[in-house]
């Protein structure tokens, strides 16, 4: 087996750094994120590898919250387009968690498959190599299992497991195979044993529920289930699968560029139609909608759900409404 | 607290059973110990339901706007901050004080349940919650200043060292450093609008961040779009925050935005004062900022 040892950490981190852009779980002021390493500044932030995972979902990688499209300018009636900005320089994630990269396999549904592959995101997603950290100690808030992910085999390009003193390091496929070259002097072969996985502590009743969901659209459990919520976009922007986007554009005189930005069903504005209709007018029928999508649009879909089980709306949201506790009240309801 | 908490489920069943309000807000426990959040009762078998603790520390009188359309009777409770935000509601006309009935608490200052919940969470290994809620350990008015029950011993104001004292850290900078400033405390900024939504004053029917014909503030999450959004919705502040700091608790990022509305406090107070948003309800009152009359003798630009 492959081991990176602790001690060579910030020297393979300096070796990816020269080949791509590396992001790695950092500690900077008051949030952590996956960040570029030569943004480190040591005495200030802090790695967060040892963490369960981090504040902000890894998403922005291959989905940036703001992300020009193209460059255009305007003469008379005719509209040139000047530059595109399709990002294909390579960049490499360092110790993703496995429900966060299910997190990007569910992007991946969503950006290039049933017939149409999104440029944008093509051209960052296969420039982009994902090094996962295989979870052994699940946190109060994790039930990763529980939506179909299996904390220790993420279907990454390298998988690394924390044995304490290093990483056993496990590349799965081509990509990770290169990007395994990139450090190879760094890496030792050792014979290890991997941690035992410790028991998860929620019990989430996500089976069966997808089905039950399509009976219960008017059911007067959303009302009660929505009146906490005060429709932010705090649970979107911290899911690492929520990927609505707005396309929007800044023109200054005749010239302007287009961009995407990431917009959230929380918003009154998001549904709101030409002509000034909105079909989801009310808090509750958003917030329906944003669960529903979760639990059952997207698994009638693609064949799995749009919640990963990674805890970050539970711990984030201002009303303390829990994911897991409405699974658990839609599975009781009648 | 317990003694408060029973009260107030003996109230809210009272008034339920009596329908003399059909809906009573109040909290009720989550999964965790520090897990409370906002409940609303519907009948008296909800409101056994109905807790008051620590960490009962959200501002209900923003979740009024919910049912500002309606004409029924509602009941909640609120602690002095919230209460200065029905007298926000109340002046902006946005509620009619007959459909309220307000229990008032005084209010020994509160835990923050997200200060908990991160500390639990495992993502943050050093995260340590504070004893008391940063809103709460400045805190003008503990005690409510408009209900028609008040329940809870009399509570002496908090504050943490002089009221201002960030603010005037940050007049003295230079206008580059206070670029510099603002800019690092503003750039992680994700325009999740958790800030807007949770403000008991960000009432408006169609916000001015939501309009798109024509789209006043950027939607990019650039220095600058970030900064406008920040000073229009700071400046629609000015003279109408009632500093219950739910803003700065609910900020995914931590940015500490009651700093903004304590330099406007500031201002409105010297300018115009003194003046305290929400502290005193008499019916027609207009806070300052809020009047426009022909004969003023200011140009109106």
């Amino acid at each position: 087996m492959k081991i990176l040892s602790k001690q060579k950490l910030t020297a393979a981190f300096d070796q990816l750094a020269e080949k791509a852009e590396l992001l790695v779980p950092m500690q900077k002021g008051a949030t952590s994120a996956f960040l570029p390493w030569p943004e480190f500044e040591p005495g200030r932030d802090e790695l967060r590898l040892e963490a369960l995972n981090v504040d902000k979902p890894p998403k922005d990688a291959v989905l940036p919250q703001t992300e020009r499209m193209y460059k255009f300018s305007a003469s008379g009636p005719e509209v040139a387009v000047q530059e595109v900005y399709e990002i294909s320089s390579p960049r490499i994630v360092f110790g993703i968690r496995p429900c966060d990269f299910r997190g990007i396999e569910c992007l991946d549904q969503v950006f290039l498959t049933r017939g149409y592959a999104d440029g944008f995101y093509q051209s960052r997603r296969d420039n982009t190599v994902f090094i996962a950290q295989a979870c052994y100690q699940p946190g109060p808030n994790c039930f990763c299992n529980a939506m179909g992910v299996d904390p220790v085999k993420p279907q990454a390009d390298v998988t690394i497991h924390d044995l304490g003193d290093g990483y056993a390091w496990e590349p799965l496929t081509p990509k990770g195979e290169e990007t395994t070259e990139m450090i190879s002097d760094l890496l030792q072969e050792k014979k290890a044993d991997l941690p035992e996985v410790k028991p998860f502590t929620r019990q989430v009743a996500y089976a069966g529920l997808a089905e039950k969901l399509k009976d219960l659209f008017e059911h007067p459990i959303w009302e009660k289930l929505s009146d906490p919520c005060q429709n932010c976009g705090i649970c979107t922007y911290s899911c690492p699968t929520c990927y609505c986007f707005d396309i929007q554009v800044k023109s200054f005189g005749e010239a302007g560029y287009r961009f995407r930005c990431w917009d959230s069903c929380m918003y009154r504005e998001y549904t709101l139609m030409a002509g000034g209709h909105n079909p989801r007018e009310a808090s509750r029928e958003r917030f329906r909608n944003r669960f529903l999508h979760k639990l059952q649009f997207f698994q009638e879909r693609y064949g799995q759900p749009l919640c990963i089980g990674c805890g970050r709306c539970l711990i984030v949201c201002p009303a303390g409404i829990s994911i897991v506790n409405i699974m658990q009240e839609l599975k009781e309801v009648e | 607290m317990k003694d408060i908490a029973n009260k107030i489920k003996a109230i809210a069943q009272d008034l339920l059973e009596k329908g003399e309000v059909s809906l009573f807000m109040g909290w009720e426990q989550g999964e965790f110990e520090f897990q409370t959040r906002p409940f609303f009762a519907r009948t008296s078998q909800d409101a056994e339901k109905l807790i008051f603790n620590e960490y009962s520390i959200h501002n209900l009188a923003n979740a009024l706007l919910k049912f500002r359309d309606g004409q029924e009777k509602i009941g909640l409770v609120v602690k002095g901050c919230d209460s200065r935000g029905i007298v926000r509601l109340l002046e902006d006309l946005q509620f009619k004080r007959e459909r309220l009935y307000i229990v008032g608490v005084c209010c020994p200052g509160l835990k923050d349940p997200l200060e908990a919940a991160r500390a639990h969470s495992g993502f943050n290994p050093q995260a340590a919650p504070a004893p008391l809620a940063a809103k709460c350990r400045s805190c003008l008015q503990p005690n409510p200043v408009i209900y028609d029950q008040l329940l809870g011993e009399e509570q002496a104001p908090r504050s943490e060292g002089e009221r201002y004292a960030q603010v005037h850290e940050i007049e003295k900078m230079s206008a580059d450093e206070r670029y510099r400033f603002f800019e690092e405390m503003l750039s992680p900024c994700v325009r999740c609008y958790g800030c807007r939504q949770a403000c008991v004053a960000c009432n408006c029917r169609t916000c001015i961040f939501d309009e798109t014909k024509p789209q006043w503030v950027g939607r990019e999450t650039s220095a600058s779009d970030n900064f406008m959004y920040h000073l229009v919705k700071a400046l629609h502040m000015a003279g109408r925050c009632v500093e219950c700091g739910e803003c700065e608790r609910v900020c995914p990022v931590n940015i500490p935005l009651m700093l903004i509305n304590q330099k406007l406090i500031k201002d409105v107070n010297q300018f115009y004062g003194p003046y305290e948003a929400g502290l005193n309800y008499v019916e027609g009152a207009k806070p300052p900022l809020s009047v426009y009359k022909e004969n003023d003798p200011d140009d109106f630009h």
